[in-house]
This record gives C-alpha cells, structure tokens and sequence, in this order.
C-alpha cells in the first residue's frame, strides 16, 4: 500500500494508519495490509516514533535543568525525567545534584509515563530494570519494525537471545542494547539490518533461523 | 546554514571508542591513518562547466563549476577570477537551517578556496582576455548533500575534481570586445592539491573523522599538499590546542595520504 | 507563427523529437540520503532535484508552534550551477514564491492534525533545471514525505503543460517554457482528483485551456504511477505493486 490507496471496503474494524471515507479504509502510509477477522490493518513500513503512554523507551540524556533530565528519546520530542521521581518528594535543587545520579550522555531505559498533545512526554524510571544501561552496543531500528523485532509473543527476540547469547533490550522508540559475547553481538546486529531492510519479506523469519541456526556456543 | 553541535554522543559509546583508539582501532574498523572509501562522479549537472559528485563514506558533496567573463580585481589587472563557495543544505543534516551561511560553512568554504588558490591549482593568468577589462570568471559552487564527518576533504575533493574536468568555451578578442568561439577547450588546470583532515581524539590523530568522532575531538586539522608534496594550505579547527609535534605528525599523514587520494582523483578524472 | 515553426516542425515533432502530448524521460529514486527522515530523486527530461524530508521534529524558532498541527515548511533552492548562467546561492523572488506554492500543493495531503507541536520541513533542491521543476519538485517531495512514514490522505504528483503557437503539448521543457507561448504547472491529489497546484501564464483560448488542464492531470495520474513503483522498489524490493491484502494469521 501507499498513502492515498483503497485497502477494503464495507464495514470493519480498522487500526491506526487507516482513515474511512465512506464504506472506504484508505491506507495513510506506506505498509503492508491485513484484512481479516480482526479487521482491516496496516502495517506501516516506515515512520516516526510517536510517544504513547506506557511505552518502554531507551533514551539518552542530552540535559539537565533544575528540576530533571531531558532525554532523547528518538522521537520529535524530548521526554522529561522529571528529579522527583527519582529523588523523591523531598527533591530539591539546593540539596540534590541531578549529575550524582545521571549525567548527560548516560543511556537510561524508562517508561513514558504519560503524554499530553501540550508538553513534553513524562518519563518514569520506577519498576524493575529501569534506569542507567551501564554497558553495551547501541543499535536503531525503524521504530515501525520492532513489533517484528520482538515477534508474535517474543518469538524472534527470544530466539535471537538463546541462539548469540546476548541479552538484548529493545524500546518502543526503535532503541536496541545488546549485551553479550562479541560474536554474539555481531549476530545481533546483524538481524537487526536484516529486519530492518526486509521486514515485508515472506521468508524473512527463515532466512534469520538459516543465517543465526550456524553453531553457537553450546551447540 | 547553521550546524547547531548539539548531537550528544552516549557516555557508553565514547568510553568504547576511546578504549579502541587506544589499541590504534577505530569504531568502523579504520586504522588510525584510513580515510573512508572515496567514490567520484563526474559530469552529473551537464548545463555545468565541469561538475563532481565525491561520497566520503556518509559525506557526500556536489560541486559545480560555471565560467562567465567578467572585470579583473584592479590591483591584478591581468588575472582571472576564482570564485568558490559552499553551502550546508538544510537537506544535509537535521542540524543543518537555511538562512545565510554560518561560521561554518564561511569557514568551509574559504578553507576549500584556499586550498585550490594558494596551490595555484588553476593558472588565473591564462584566463586574462583584455588586461584590465575582461577576464574570465570560474565560479565553484559547493552543494552539501549529507553531512557525516570532514566536510574540508569531501568538499575539496568535489572541487578539484570538478575543475579538472570542466570546459569552457575558448575567447577571441575582437577590437574591444571579448567574444566566445564554439571551440570547447579545458579549463587551465595546472596542478593536484589534496587536503587531509585529521581529528585528534583524546591524544590520538585519526585521518578522515566521522560525525562521531567529530563530536569527539578536541582539535581539527586540515592540511593541502600539492603534487610535489610541498605543504599549501592548512587550517587548525576546534577550540584546543596542538602540539608542534602533532602539527608536523600531521604534515607527514597529510602527505603520505594525499598521494593516494590524488591516485585516486587523478584516475577518475583523466 | 515563428514560434511554432521553430519548437515544433511540420510533421508535430518538437525540438527532441517529441510528440505534443509526450512526456520526457523520468525516473524516481526513494531513500537515497541517509541523514534526512524520508528523500526522493528525480530526474525529468534534464532536471535533476534531490527532495529531503525533516519531520516531524521541534518547531525553531518556538514562537511559531501550532498547538493542534504541524507546522509544514518547503523550501525550493536552486544550486548555482543548475541553471545556463550561474546563478546566486541566496534566494531569489522567483525562489521564494515557488517554496510557497510546493508547500501549499503539499499541505493538503499531509495530515499535519496528527502532529501537533512539531514542524515537518521539506527541501527541495534542484541541482540541474530545464523546465517543469517545480512540479518534478513536488512528485519528488511528495516521494520523500511518504518515504518519512508521515500519514498522508494521498500522495501529489504534478505536470506542466502549456502551449507552443496554439498547439497544446504537454511537458515543456526549458527552451519550450522560454520560446513558447504559455506554461501550466498543475499538481494534483491522484486519488482525490482535487488540484493543489495550478498557474498559468500565457494567452489560452477556453478550449485550449481545458485541454492543457486536462492533459496535465492525465499525466499527472500516469506518472503517479512511477511513484508507486518507486515506493514500492524501496519497500518492498520490487515485489508486485498491486494491493497487498493478505488474511490475517490466526
């Protein structure tokens, strides 16, 4: 599909990407479309990262002000780590040194924890794993792709795991890190592009098992 | 245009790269003296004299050369007119706006021009058509169409390469008046100057950075060598210093690479 | 007419050979900067234009941010040596006036109400000119935008049509635009069949001026078709262009 093209018609359930006119689901990006029981889908092949509540993200903080950190969370806005949530209710910028805890360049894996059309998204880095990634490769991807990044329930990025050996996060915003064995990680890298480059490929889950299904460590 | 440096490189990977450069290794696999691999198009923008389009890795750059006849500067009566000028598109790069040229791109440009001019690179003596009235004109006009890392090489490339391959009409003199003939003659080229960019990354010169390494470096330089190995022009970029040592470590890189960059755009534009 | 006689011959031909309602050469190229959000290469008869996409991104300066849509800007820029005589990098009237017409043939297609707050930027950069670019102008950015992934109700695609004596011919080239007798840029919203773009100069009688108008959107409609083929290239590697439905899995 591209902008402009008709997908189905009738009456249907229809997801983003889609808009109706009349008894029309006309497609609003490039993509691949669906038409079945759960109704008429696009999967676009190409666009921005737009912050959605929820949403893990890996950003990188670019600055700091007196009440929290900016962070670059790969989307047209900048998501604001506001220092109470990570301080406290105490917080206060007379007693408490934004740095001490992040500092500008550190990769951080957060939570937006909500988004209004008026400012800035919130972020959050409260619950398990979040905060400062202290190591690893840092890989982007199309944040359009990483619902096949991460597969039906995980199904690709577990395999991808098991199969390097590598401990693999992945943000909604299209934002990798890959720990691991050096190999592995190459691994990785390397479907990531794959994913990347042919993501409407038919066999595209094939290929990968070929190309990672060479001996692994333990095998 | 402006280039606004505010691309924040990640703690983690600046720590990586500085770890490489240690063991003389660069991110991208370079040795410490590597530029990346450099391809050159000539001829793409036909209405143009001469015209070449030289990918850098990422940077690419279009030049393109025009000749019209004009007045002399009058304390070089005799002597044609060089005129070259780049522009950091709006296309190039997110930090990149239009609007008049920034210190950088001024910069860029007066450092490409240098280079081709002090090198004596075009013969502006064989361009002279009424001494004191009517020379001709070469305008080098520089497109910046992707920025990633050393704009000075990628530009100057595309200059050198578009000169070397640009035509002009041939001039008659007739009485007073200068006109052009139909007979296609190449512009006077007389000699290779070749510019070499080194980044110094914590104690390290790399030759050809990256946006990356760009972002990392304390100090820039940029040094033209002509045929003869002989040092034309430089330029000393960033708000550090360097060292007299590093400075002639540099001379010697420049040369030492400038020969087989100048292999290379010799072949393609022969 | 003495015009006539010279950019078309007797028998219908034009200067390069070309019938009255033949189109020059084109190609199209997606994805073919890395640093830009979305790009298109075009080339039509000599024209050579590189479109850049930026978007959606921050609004600069902030005093001019939309609350409930994008902000989209274009810009069309001539490279000095794209032209016969070189021509002076700082914009010029017929520059500026050109980068508000592109903007306002997009704008009716991008769905700027989904990206409020933020500027989407267009750059159009023409590096070799020879008639008709603007339109090429705009069937490449609208390349680029889609390129970019920014919902769009339909692509833009355009074609220039006009007069040579009182012969209709479509797709003036430079020369023709120059020496001929009148020039219709036309862009449009295939799908939709609404127009975002039409000028004219020169003197058309009613007929005339329908049937160039007319021309222009057919030609329109067929080169957008080379756009989807070029989409398609790009994403989904050349595979068949007609429409991918497919049942869901499970």
């Amino acid at each position: 599909m591209i902008p402009g093209d008709v997908i189905a018609r009738g009456n249907h359930q229809y997801g983003g990407y889609i808009e109706k006119r009349g008894d029309e689901y006309i497609a609003l990006r490039v993509g691949l479309a669906e038409v079945g029981r759960d109704g008429v889908k696009l999967n676009p092949m190409t666009g921005p990262y737009m912050p959605r509540a929820e949403d893990e993200v890996i950003g990188k903080v670019v600055d700091l002000n007196g009440f929290g950190w900016v962070v670059d969370i790969n989307s047209c806005f900048d998501g604001f780590l506001p220092a109470s949530f990570v301080f406290g209710r105490e917080f206060s910028p007379s007693t408490h040194d934004l740095s001490s805890k992040f500092k500008v360049g550190d990769i951080i894996g957060a939570r937006i924890e909500s988004y209004e059309r008026s400012r800035d998204p919130q972020l959050s880095i409260r619950g398990q794993g979040y905060g400062k990634v202290e190591s690893g490769e840092i890989a982007k991807i199309s944040p359009t792709k990483v619902p096949r990044l991460i597969g039906r329930r995980g199904a690709m990025i577990n395999m991808l795991s098991e199969k390097t050996g590598c401990d693999i996060r992945v943000g909604q915003n299209g934002v990798v890190v890959v720990n691991g064995p050096p190999e592995g990680i190459v691994k990785v890298l390397k479907t990531i592009k794959m994913i990347e480059e042919e993501a409407h490929a038919a066999d595209l889950m094939t290929k990968i098992e070929e190309y990672l299904g060479g001996a692994t460590g333990g095998e | 245009m402006s280039m606004k440096k505010n691309y924040v490189v990640e703690t983690i990977r600046r720590a990586q790269m500085v770890e490489m450069l240690s063991r003389g290794q660069r991110a991208d696999g370079r040795a410490l003296d590597q530029p990346r691999p450099l391809s050159i198009e000539v001829g793409l923008i036909q209405k143009a004299n001469g015209s070449a389009r030289v990918r850098l890795g990422n940077t690419d750059v279009i030049a393109g050369v025009k000749i019209a006849t004009g007045t002399p500067f009058p304390d070089t009566p005799d002597k044609g007119l060089l005129v070259v000028n780049a522009e950091l598109l709006p296309l190039a790069s997110p930090y990149a706006e239009p609007g008049p040229p920034s210190e950088e791109a001024i910069e860029l440009a007066r450092v490409v021009d240098r280079g081709i001019r002090e090198s004596e690179m075009v013969d502006l003596t064989k361009l002279c058509l009424i001494e004191g009235k009517s020379v001709v004109t070469v305008f080098v006009d520089c497109n910046v169409m992707n920025v990633d890392g050393n704009l000075f090489d990628a530009t100057s490339y595309a200059v050198v390469a578009a000169l070397r391959t640009a035509k002009m009409k041939k001039y008659k003199v007739e009485g007073d008046k200068v006109v052009a003939t139909e007979e296609n003659i190449p512009v006077p080229v007389e000699r290779t100057p070749i510019s070499v960019t080194m980044a110094r990354i914590g104690d390290t010169l790399v030759v050809d950075p990256n946006s990356e390494e760009e972002v990392l470096m304390d100090v820039r330089i940029t040094i033209t060598t002509d045929d003869e190995g002989n040092v034309c022009a430089s330029q000393k970029g960033e708000a550090s210093t360097i060292s007299p040592a590093q400075v002639l470590e540099a001379a010697d890189t420049s040369i030492r690479v400038g020969k087989q960059i100048r292999a290379q755009i010799l072949e393609a534009t022969k | 007419m003495e015009s006539k006689k010279k950019l078309m011959d007797d028998n219908g031909k034009r200067l390069d050979g070309r019938l009255w309602d033949e189109l020059r050469p084109i190609s199209l190229e997606v994805g073919v900067l890395k640093n830009a959000d979305g790009s298109a290469h075009i080339e039509w008869g000599k024209n050579k234009i590189t479109a850049a996409v930026y978007g959606p991104k921050e609004v600069h300066p902030k005093h001019q941010v939309l609350p409930d849509r994008a902000l989209l800007r274009a810009r069309y820029h001539m490279a000095p040596f794209s032209v016969d005589e070189r021509k002076n990098p700082a914009p010029s009237r017929r520059e500026i006036e050109i980068s508000k017409v592109i903007r306002e043939a997009l704008q009716p297609a991008v769905i700027v109400e989904d990206y409020p707050r933020t500027a989407i930027e267009v750059w159009v950069e023409v590096l070799q000119s020879d008639g008709g670019s603007r339109v090429a102008g705009i069937t490449a950015a609208s390349l680029a935008l889609a390129d970019a992934g920014i919902n769009m109700r339909d692509m833009v695609v355009g074609c220039s049509c006009g007069l040579i004596g009182e012969t209709v011919v479509a797709d003036l080239d430079d020369t023709e635009d120059k020496e001929g007798n009148g020039d219709m840029p036309v862009a449009i919203m295939p799908n939709f069949g609404l127009v975002t773009l039409l000028q004219v100069d020169g003197i058309y009688t009613r007929a005339n001026f329908q049937k160039a108008f007319e021309l222009a959107i057919e030609k329109g409609k067929q080169i957008y078709g080379m756009q989807r083929e070029a989409l398609t290239k790009r994403f989904f590697g050349g595979e068949p262009t007609t429409t991918q439905v497919e049942e869901a899995a499970e």
